[in-house]
């Protein structure tokens, strides 16, 4: 025998001990795909909100006009739950992390092979604490506090952000820009608000050969991204360029149609997810110039919306499945190590131990069928918040989140 | 993704699955966790093209290939330092009965490089000849052949009880490539 045969019987032997996948596999990954497509279209304000949804030890702002907080903050404990409204009507809250808005996405189609995937937004209404329709803007990013939102007008990518007053409704001051944008994330102090620029709309829907339904328009017209000073309206913008040919969708610079930046949760670095990557996101520095991912937060996932917690300890991770039907990762930042907690999808952190999740009833069978809830780390409970979402993925009446610290 | 295509997609999972996951387990060195990992990576980005794809079989080996070579790109480094530890001492170097024998490849197989790995699998799981080896990993026939050449002589080092072997049919042969192996993605 000489080593090329015993490499080959060796090969052999692991390869025939092997044991089957196990039922469900094919199930599992279209899970999973689906989870990330509907990411990519319809929910990414929802990310967004996670952003703004984790600052918690921050220091406030010198009240003035330009303050993006609110004068008083007021710690408010107490879960306000209306577990039979979906979409919600009135005030969802779970400790200081508020459901500041929803949308609700639609497709205008605008030709038999061209279409457009819009949002319209439910802003809360402080005053009466209800949900009011406002069709004025494509894209609300809901800065901490819940003082002041970010708005693009319709038609993306827009040449201007709004700074929208929740109090008044009315747009207190307009950012001119170069660069059009068309996705908004402020960062967990609320000093900062990173834009993303595209010179298409990322929210077009194109159909292909061969398929029935719509796909986002690819490649991806992603350009760059601003870091704006919420207070002056100043900042600078940064180019970024995609390494290899971002048409190859088995190539490591393939990203989503629209795949928008975001400050990172520490606020050092500009990061967006990269899908096809090898560890799924890229982080830049200030300027535009890619850094490696800092250790602590190399458990990001830029799907799942609720990222790190507000002490920085905890990532939150994908769906587990493990220890009950439906269940999901908490990873622990610095040393990766992982607890189960309730939770279909988790969205936004509630303090360091608890998070707001989607999650099915009990002894739901279908996988859509969510509601908000409020899950605890180490708890076998969950706190139903919301009513229970209808139709299917992408299918109408769903609505999306945004979360933002009250 | 329409009901037909996820019917297809669950037929192919169904029927491949289990032949595919033995590739991948042998590319990971035997990490069975890892191996499901990449596996089912490959799905969901094949999954994605579903509709596009002519041979799924072939598309989904290429993406486990491909995954495994960007894996191979980023950590080479860290993987190279945690090869290069000094080769158990003590074992006689004859005489090891067969059974032992594959053991003792199957633990010096697992700390190759993921690409040394990579090309032995190819050639002698796979069975593929060295000319599609070379398109798989985006390199020339040459390099494949040098690559084959310096995995079986890292095994050797890795367990001197291997040393009673013959020599492989490509370790007679002159390698005239011993350029650093690079990949392009």
């Amino acid at each position: 025998m000489n080593v090329e045969e015993l490499v080959r019987d060796s090969l052999r032997e692991l390869a025939d001990e092997q044991t089957s996948t196990g039922p469900g596999l094919a199930d599992r990954v279209l899970v999973v795909r689906r989870r990330r497509r509907t990411r990519r279209i319809v929910s990414v304000a929802a990310a967004t909100a996670a952003v703004v949804a984790i600052g918690v030890a921050v220091p406030l702002l010198d009240s003035g006009k330009e303050d993006v907080r609110p004068a008083d903050v007021v710690q408010q404990s107490k879960d306000i739950a209306h577990p039979d409204q979906s979409p919600p009507r009135e005030l969802i809250s779970a400790g200081n992390t508020v459901l500041a808005a929803y949308y609700i996405p639609r497709t205008v189609k605008h030709s038999a092979d061209r279409a457009e995937r819009v949002r319209d937004y439910w802003l809360l209404d402080q005053k009466t604490d209800k949900y009011v329709k406002t069709t004025q803007w494509s894209y609300v990013a809901v800065a901490p506090g819940m003082k002041t939102a970010a708005v693009l007008e319709r038609n993306l990518p827009a040449s201007r952000i709004g700074m929208l007053d929740l109090a008044t409704g009315k747009v207190a001051r307009w950012i001119q820009l170069d660069h059009k944008v068309a996705g908004l994330s402020f960062s967990r102090d609320g000093l900062k608000l990173v834009a993303t620029t595209y010179s298409e709309n990322p929210d077009q829907l194109v159909k292909m050969q061969g398929s029935d339904g719509w796909d986002q328009k690819q490649p991806s017209s992603r350009t760059g991204f601003y870091v704006l000073d919420v207070v002056s309206g100043k900042g600078s913008w940064s180019a970024v360029k995609l390494e290899s040919d971002p048409t190859d969708p088995m190539g490591d610079s393939f990203i989503n149609a629209r795949q928008d930046f975001a400050l990172s949760p520490d606020g050092r670095h500009v990061w967006a997810g990269n899908p096809m990557g090898e560890i799924g996101k890229q982080f830049y520095d200030l300027t535009g110039a890619e850094v490696d991912v800092p250790a602590d937060q190399k458990h990001l996932q830029w799907y799942v919306d609720a990222w790190q917690s507000p002490s920085g300890r905890l990532v939150a991770g994908d769906f587990a499945g493990e220890k009950w039907k439906t269940s999901s990762w908490v990873i622990d930042a610095r040393t990766g190590e992982k607890t189960e907690v309730r939770g279909q999808q988790l969205l936004a952190w509630v303090g360091d131990a608890s998070l707001i999740a989607w999650d099915i009833a009990k002894d739901g069978k279908n996988e859509f069928h969510q509601r908000l809830v409020k899950v605890t780390i180490g708890s076998d409970k969950t706190v139903p918040l919301s009513g229970f979402r209808k139709g299917n993925d992408g299918g109408a009446g769903r609505w999306e989140p945004v979360f933002a610290e009250r | 993704m329409d009901a037909e295509a996820q019917d297809s997609f669950r037929e192919f999972v169904e029927n491949r699955s289990s032949a595919l996951l033995k590739t991948a387990v042998l590319l990971t060195g035997g990490d069975r966790h890892a191996a499901e990992d990449l596996l089912q990576n490959a799905l969901i980005k094949a999954v994605g093209r579903w509709h596009r794809i002519d041979e799924p079989e072939a598309y989904v080996r290429q993406i486990l290939y491909r995954q495994q070579i960007s894996r191979w790109r980023l950590k080479w480094r860290r993987r190279e330092l945690t090869v290069a530890e000094p080769p158990e001492a003590g074992a006689s170097p004859d005489a090891a009965p067969a059974a032992e024998l594959r053991l003792l490849m199957r633990g010096a197989l697992a700390r190759l490089t993921a690409r040394q790995r990579m090309v032995l699998v190819l050639r002698y799981f796979e069975d593929l000849p060295e000319a599609d080896v070379a398109r798989v990993l985006g390199c020339s026939v040459g390099t494949v052949r040098s690559t084959a050449h310096r995995s079986l002589a890292r095994l050797r080092a890795l367990a001197p009880e291997l040393a009673a072997l013959g020599p492989a049919d490509v370790e007679s042969q002159p390698s005239r490539d011993f350029s650093p192996v690079e990949v392009r993605p």
